[in-house]
């Protein structure tokens, strides 16, 4: 399945860059235990991870004075917007960009602490709400109107399997309006989620080797406006992993069956869909169980 | 013997025709810095934020490998016209291989601004001492009079009241090129005054600056320390009241020549006076970018001037 974004010519390096920053507490307290042991130069806090990503977003400011520069924070139980650059009457100048960024940042994580229930745990695996911030990013892109956005996603906590088909609406929407997703993942695993948006999406997928050269690898791969891209060397995925997920149970799988209506996948055979709510045929007792399921494999 | 001046293409040519000291000195100014980065292609500021936390010189050859083979050409752009403004210097190494790396002022700006955030070059003024302050609307009406005004100046040269503003002698130096006099007739518009009058607001004012800055020399002052003024002015909030005793005596009799083109708003308070940027002034960086200049190219593409044209418009 290749389906990638139609080239598009820019006419100038304006650009609106909407940035999706995980703010996962969970992931970000894990992360710098278990890498600090093992490879101390890969250790990153979310401290030390902040001090990329801000003059990374005054780069992007500095560099147009008409760039504007979106942050929303993706939490556990809530996304929202940190920042704006464009709220001011001086058309973006990034004064007062980092005090303000990091004042919001932090009542962002104390409102997403108090929306976990006291008590409740969560589960060490704890991904954060990458549908939820896509789509609001999505909705202030189509707000504003403009054709040259940028999208990058920094971020570390694993896939939730039980947002699949959210952020596939998303990512499928995004690839309508023409706006790439570009993903940062920083952290121990791969996330399919991201590969699949950016390969649709034509954005770039990075998982950066050296952490602490982090502004390095954003200004030299994310920072490049819309209309340079088409001219410079950038990183190419190996594979993208296109794993689904069960309409039914969330769980990742890679073999499945298919409703011929509206393609919701499921793991079992079901009798009707629950999506389109069509008769679904029976597999009959001795049929190959290949017949009806269609199989998804990561493609080279 | 006609005299033959050649007008710069753009704002950036001229500042890359300072001689390296000036330029280098030019630097110094961190709102220099972030105009003259604005200006540049957009391969080329790609190319400077790249280089700007590396301190050891990049060779070329590994910079061609970070384009693809159609965007050759660009890249070939990108990397002149850093070497034209001096932000990149070359290097050569021992076996001869050119490399690059950024000049260290423009480095060392570069990097304050994306740690800590810009600033504004100046502050403005407290607001109980700056009384009627015009609105944003009222200050794009006075812009837009006092252009059109002026204007109207430049091509109605029969007049021989003066009007508020410049001196005759300044007139005269911009309405070289774009009318033209014979002896006993009154002056017409030549073919390039005509095509100026066609030209976007930005591009007659940067073509108005230029004439400015190049006789500016000849007055005793200094054109380095005009262009930063102006690129300064750029980054001011647009509105907001200025102390006129945070300027130097040169930077004095400048605004009140700005004032007459309608950049600034120049009012007298009850101890203090203080200037106001209009719109016109902080859309002076905006119109730097290569697209800009590239339009008004188009529509005037006279590089080489002489005080006598032979022709005259129909």
């Amino acid at each position: 399945m290749a389906l990638s974004a139609p080239s598009k010519l820019y006419s100038d390096d304006v650009s609106l860059v909407v940035v999706l920053l995980d703010a996962n507490p969970f992931f970000w307290a894990g992360a710098n235990a278990a890498t600090s042991a093992n490879q101390p130069a890969n250790a990153l806090s979310f401290s030390r991870f902040l001090s990329h990503v801000l003059p990374f977003l005054n780069s992007i400011l500095l560099v147009n004075q008409l760039n504007r520069v979106v942050v929303i924070a993706a939490g556990v139980r809530s996304c929202g917007y940190v920042y704006d650059s464009g709220g001011g009457g001086d058309g973006g100048r990034a004064t007062g960009l980092c005090a303000l960024l990091l004042r919001r940042l932090e009542e962002f994580v104390e409102r997403d602490r108090k929306l976990c229930k006291d008590g409740e745990r969560a589960a060490e695996n704890a991904s954060s709400l990458l549908s939820g911030s896509l789509s609001l990013a999505l909705c202030y892109i189509q707000r504003v109107f403009r054709s040259g956005t940028i999208h990058p996603q920094p971020r570390g906590s694993p896939d939730g399997p039980e947002q699949y088909v959210a952020v596939m609406n998303a990512i499928f929407s995004a690839q309508r309006s023409m706006v790439p997703l570009d993903s940062c993942v920083v952290g121990i695993q791969h996330s399919a989620f991201l590969q699949q948006a950016s390969h649709i999406t034509g954005g770039v997928y990075l998982k950066p080797q050296q952490l602490d050269g982090l502004f390095q690898y954003l200004s030299m791969v994310f920072a490049t406006d819309l209309q340079s891209r088409s001219f410079l060397q950038l990183p190419k995925p190996a594979g993208v992993d296109f794993r689904a997920s069960c309409f039914c149970h969330k769980k990742t799988i890679d073999r499945g069956y298919v409703c011929s209506v509206c393609l919701s996948i499921f793991c079992k055979p079901h009798k009707k869909c629950s999506t389109c709510g069509s008769d679904l045929k029976q597999p009959s007792a001795d049929s190959n169980p290949k017949a009806d399921s269609k199989r998804k494999t990561p493609d080279a | 013997m006609p005299q033959v001046r050649i007008i710069a293409k753009n704002f950036m040519d001229m500042v890359a025709a300072l001689p390296a000291m000036k330029l280098d000195k030019l630097y110094d100014n961190a709102f220099i810095c972030e105009a003259v980065l604005r200006s540049l292609p957009p391969l080329a500021k790609k190319y400077v934020l790249q280089m700007l936390f590396i301190d050891l010189p990049v060779s070329a050859k590994s910079m061609e490998e970070w384009v693809l083979s159609d965007g050759f050409s660009k890249h070939k752009m990108a990397i002149d016209r850093l070497l034209q403004l001096r932000i990149f210097l070359e290097v050569v190494d021992r076996k001869k291989e050119p490399s690059y790396r950024l000049n260290q002022k423009f480095q060392g700006n570069l990097r304050k601004y994306l740690v800590s955030g810009g600033s504004l070059p100046r502050e403005p003024m407290p607001s109980n001492v700056t009384v009627r302050l015009p609105t944003l609307e009222d200050l794009d009406a006075y812009a837009l009079e006092q252009w059109e005004s002026f204007l109207l100046q430049l091509i109605n040269s029969g007049q021989t009241e003066r009007l508020a503003g410049f001196n005759p002698s300044m007139m005269k130096v911009f309405q070289r090129g774009l009318l033209s006099a014979r002896e006993n007739e009154a002056p017409k518009l030549t073919e390039n005054g005509f095509q100026f009058l066609l030209m976007d607001t930005n591009a007659q004012l940067w073509y108005i600056i230029r004439e400015y800055i190049s006789t500016s020399e000849g007055q005793g002052v200094d054109p380095a320390d005009l262009i930063s003024f102006l690129l300064e002015l750029s980054f001011h909030a647009p509105g907001e009241a200025y102390n006129l005793n945070t300027l130097t005596d040169v930077q004095k009799s400048t605004i009140n020549d700005l004032a007459a083109l309608g950049l600034v708003k120049l009012q007298q308070g009850r101890k203090e006076n203080w200037f106001i940027p209009t719109k016109l002034a902080t859309n002076l960086s905006m119109s730097l970018s290569d697209s800009s200049s590239r339009k008004e190219e188009q529509t005037f593409s006279a590089k080489v001037v002489s005080t006598q044209p032979p022709l005259v418009s129909t």
